[in-house]
């Protein structure tokens, strides 16, 4: 089975999961609703309004971290804190089951994401299963699973001092979206055929910092409904919205250094030093490539700056090599080309890796081998994918592709690490 | 300077009695108890914590002071002595770089806030018996309402104690600092106040207590931590930008750290015509990549070592739209794409690529236009040496109307009133490989373009321009 057709599968099976947990839930809150009248529901009628509107809310203003992750902080702070919600104010036992948490987060989503199919912004769907997975787990654990002797936390919390129940429900929020986190990873490591390992780390991290304040966050409404009701919900997701402001510029930040260093990559190209589209091209296959052989998220990041601006060192060039293409350029010359642009990129003085990673793009890896030099995977991977996109250009067809794959076997192990190789057509070959 | 030097430790001095003073006069009023230890403790070492991990700094509208919600938060809980002490101890004890007297004045300066805060908290009705209130409503009316009154208090004490120092310091009139300083840090006060207020909440009527410190500082601990993020990767963003730029310049012996001045000189003159911080960093931008388009220009007519034919000077006129050929996919740089595509305009008209006039020619492109000019003439170059700074300004001044905007020309005078500059001299054999090099900043070159000034030159960039500008004028009402 091929890697795409696994993602697809993995999306599938998750999307599926996602559908039962809501219809289920759905399920349960319309079944209660036939056989009991409405009476018991009446007094928490104000809370769930609010927490359905904080989530809807929420829902529409989503944030994208830093690697296009999408996330509702809002919403899943709100949802989290509804389904350990246990006091409403005036000793009102909040008694509900965690079904109608997830029938009421599902539908509130739902509504919050009108707005943005109007505007035409992209809804994720298997984000969407994810987060609701993630509300199930909590609602699960804190409402329905017995932890002690036949008994749910729900029933247990009077009996509990208040801290112990706010470390127990910030324990709660930390294991619903680690699943999530969890979840994610699987779509991801299949999309992009790493291994799994690596990918869940990566999530885990990007992800660490937002766990934690939804955490918190989501004990805090909980906790103070009792002494301030309904009001307490809208307080307390204040310093969230703080971390959610400062989460975005992140996110935009990174996403502007990204655009810079791409608009100049392509600053050899005006120049005529280098053929059009060629450093982008060879930056998409070598983070194929990088993904594939289990680098970590920081080191393709890394990867691809260097690949995009492999060639950078061709402007001190006074004419032109023809077609910018370094692999048919002397050895001593694509030496000193990689020698420039290490130096440029190390003017920056924050771009010391990606310099480190030029410096060596030309190492032949014999030198690995015999002279046991250190050489950076991603100037292995680079030297790789540059010989082929210079060997075959913009648009290579079959017979071009085989020369090309040809060719660099010629230098297998001599010039080009086989590893690194295997690599590129495997990549290749799902391009198809 | 003399009387100054004694002005700052004289006002020190008496910001440490005033603290001191506001500390015994809250111990009269309201005396802490044996109940109170704990969270005083508790609030010390948030105090301390939040003072020895203070993130860099990313401007005043991201930073966030945890100080001023942990004096809020002894406000309510231990009243105005309480909050004296919180306030002092975490700058006097924390870990940080800061100098002895610097370190005293923050001290006595939060120990200041608190007390006022928590004077003004008791004397409008706020209670410190916070267990004793129950419902909702008389705890927003007795805790919440009170305490958002101490938090103004509490952020008008802060604006005018370090008015005074920075009056002392800077000369910053205490008006103008005061309104400027409530304008910027005004509103995040009242998020301090609904998170000294929750606090409150959390941990008296709620019972959580000391572990109200964990719940409450998690999610602005990560907001810092991505505040910092920011900071560090907005600085990264400009240094690569500015030093790949000065890389590709290389190939250019005249403008080789010329882009890196001109947005240099380009801030001096946001200064001297207070363009908003947004703004001023759109002109630095567009200061440094302004002649990014002449990379697309082969290196024979940048050097124009065989003399240049009406062709080249014509190709060399197409860089300002090249310029923003290139940089068009980079978002945040939409604000500065005028000013990159109309910098060689002139007042006249008869500059290119649009042969726009006047206050046609938008305004940073004529700050870039008058940055340009002063540059190329204070560096030196093969046939002549660099300009003294006045001379240049002179030559700037007859060149006003004609080709450079006048108020901008004085904007700069007043610029170079408050820095020095000094004129750039290249190396003798850098100057030898530029050889017969043309400098098409110098402003006599903007007069052999505009006597070119023929539909042949302007017409070929124009079409480009054509999509990035808006008010460009049509081709008929070129000057001839």
């Amino acid at each position: 089975m091929s890697n795409g057709a696994r993602a697809l599968k993995i999306e599938g099976v998750i999307g599926a999961l996602g559908a039962v947990v809501t219809l289920g839930a759905m399920g349960v809150v319309a079944l209660q609703f036939h056989e009991r009248p409405i009476e018991p529901i009446l007094p928490i009628i104000p809370l769930v309004c609010v927490f359905f509107v904080v989530i809807a809310m929420g829902e529409t203003f989503r944030v994208t971290l830093p690697g296009s992750r999408h996330t509702a902080p809002m919403a899943t702070a709100a949802a989290l804190g509804f389904a350990m919600t246990v006091e409403s104010p005036h000793g009102t036992h909040a008694v509900y089951q965690g079904a109608l948490v997830v029938a009421v987060a599902t539908v509130a989503m739902a509504v919050g994401l009108i707005p943005n199919v109007i505007r035409g912004r992209p809804v994720h769907l298997p984000d969407l299963a994810n987060r609701l997975i993630c509300i199930a787990v909590a609602a699960l654990l804190f409402r329905e699973v017995p932890i002690w002797r036949g008994h749910t936390a729900l029933d247990l919390h009077a009996s509990w001092p208040a801290y112990i129940l706010a470390l127990f429900m910030v324990l709660v929020s930390a294991i619903a979206l680690t699943v999530e986190v969890f979840l994610l990873a699987s779509v991801r490591a299949a999309r992009s055929h790493a291994p799994f390992g690596r990918t869940f780390e990566d999530e885990f991290r990007a992800a660490s910092g937002l766990t934690a304040a939804l955490s918190a966050t989501s004990a805090l409404i909980a906790l103070a409904e009792r002494p301030l009701g309904i009001a307490a919900i809208p307080l307390c997701l204040f310093p969230l919205v703080l971390t959610q402001f400062a989460v975005r510029r992140q996110s935009t930040i990174r996403r502007t250094y990204r655009q810079t260093i791409r608009t100049l990559s392509r600053l050899t190209e005006f120049g005529g030093y280098t053929e059009v589209g060629h450093a982008s091209r060879v930056a998409a296959l070598s983070m194929a490539m990088g993904h594939e052989l289990g680098m970590s998220e920081r080191d393709v990041l890394d990867l691809e700056y260097a690949a995009l601006l492999h060639d950078i060192g061709q402007v001190s060039l006074i004419e032109p090599i023809p077609g910018g293409a370094t692999v048919l350029a002397a050895p001593a010359d694509q030496r000193r080309i990689a020698h420039d642009g290490a130096e440029i990129v190390r003017q920056t003085g924050v771009l010391d890796n990606v310099a480190v990673i030029l410096e060596a793009q030309t190492t032949p890896f014999r030198q690995v081998r015999e002279f046991d030099e250190v050489l950076p995977l991603a100037s292995r991977i680079i030297k790789v994918c540059n010989a082929y996109d210079d060997l075959t250009g913009a648009s290579p067809n079959a017979a071009r592709r085989n020369a090309a794959i040809e060719r660099i076997h010629l230098g297998l192990g001599y010039e080009y690490d086989p590893r690194v190789v295997d690599a590129l057509i495997g990549a290749l070959g799902r391009r198809g | 300077m003399g009387a100054l030097s004694h002005a700052v430790p004289a006002y020190i001095t008496a910001i440490v009695f005033g603290a001191v003073g506001l500390g015994v006069l809250g111990w009269r009023m309201h005396p802490l108890n044996g109940d109170d230890v704990v969270a005083l403790l508790v609030l010390c070492v948030m105090g301390i914590l939040s003072e020895s991990v203070r993130g860099s700094d990313v401007g005043p509208r991201t930073a966030l002071s945890f100080t001023s919600i942990v004096s809020l938060s002894s406000v309510a809980l231990l009243g105005p002595f309480g909050a004296a002490v919180v306030g002092a101890v975490p700058h006097l004890l924390g870990v940080n770089k800061d100098r002895l007297q610097v370190r005293v004045f923050n001290s006595a300066m939060t120990s200041a806030h608190g007390a006022v805060a928590g004077f003004v908290y008791l004397l409008i009705g706020g209670t410190t018996k916070v267990g004793g209130v129950g419902g909702v409503w008389p705890l927003l009316l007795r805790v919440g309402v009170p305490l958002m009154v101490a938090d103004v208090a509490l952020c008008l004490s802060n604006a005018v104690i370090l008015s005074g120092i920075v009056r002392l310091t800077q000369g910053i009139p205490i008006r103008r600092f005061v309104l400027g300083m409530l304008g910027t840090s005004g509103p995040t006060y009242i998020g301090y106040g609904v998170i000294g207020f929750l606090f409150v909440v959390l941990w008296i009527p709620a019972g959580v207590g000391p572990f109200t410190a964990v719940l409450i500082l998690v999610p602005l601990f990560v907001a810092r931590w991505a505040f910092a993020q920011y900071g560090d990767e907005q600085r990264a963003h400009e240094r690569t930008l500015s030093a790949l730029v000065a890389a590709v310049e290389t190939k250019d012996v005249y403008t080789r750290g010329h882009s890196e001045r001109v947005a240099l000189l380009c801030d001096l003159m946001a200064g001297s015509l207070t363009l908003s911080h947004q703004d001023t960093e759109a002109l630095r931008f567009a200061g440094m990549l302004h002649d990014i388009g002449k990379l697309a220009i082969p290196t024979r007519v940048l050097r124009g070592a065989d003399g240049l034919s009406e062709a080249d000077l014509a190709s060399i006129a197409t860089h300002s739209a090249r310029g923003v050929e290139m940089v068009r996919d980079i978002d945040f740089l939409s604000d500065s794409f005028e000013a990159i595509l109309h910098h060689h305009e002139r007042m006249d008209g008869r500059g290119y690529p649009g042969g726009l006039g006047g206050e046609d020619i938008p305004l940073f492109a004529r700050i870039i236009a008058v940055a340009d000019a002063f540059d190329s003439l204070t560096t030196s170059r093969s046939h002549r040496d660099a300009q003294t700074v006045e001379d240049a300004v002179a030559e700037l001044h007859r060149r006003a109307g004609a080709q450079l905007d006048p108020s901008v020309v004085a904007a700069l005078e007043r610029g170079l009133a408050r820095q020095t500059w000094e004129p750039t001299r290249l190396e003798p054999g850098l100057m030898a490989t530029a050889g017969r090099a043309f400098d098409h900043d110098d402003p006599a070159a903007s007069e052999l373009m505009a006597g070119l000034a023929s539909p042949g030159l302007v017409g070929h960039p124009q079409r480009r321009a054509a999509t990035v500008s808006a008010r460009q004028k049509a081709p008929e009402e070129i000057a001839p």
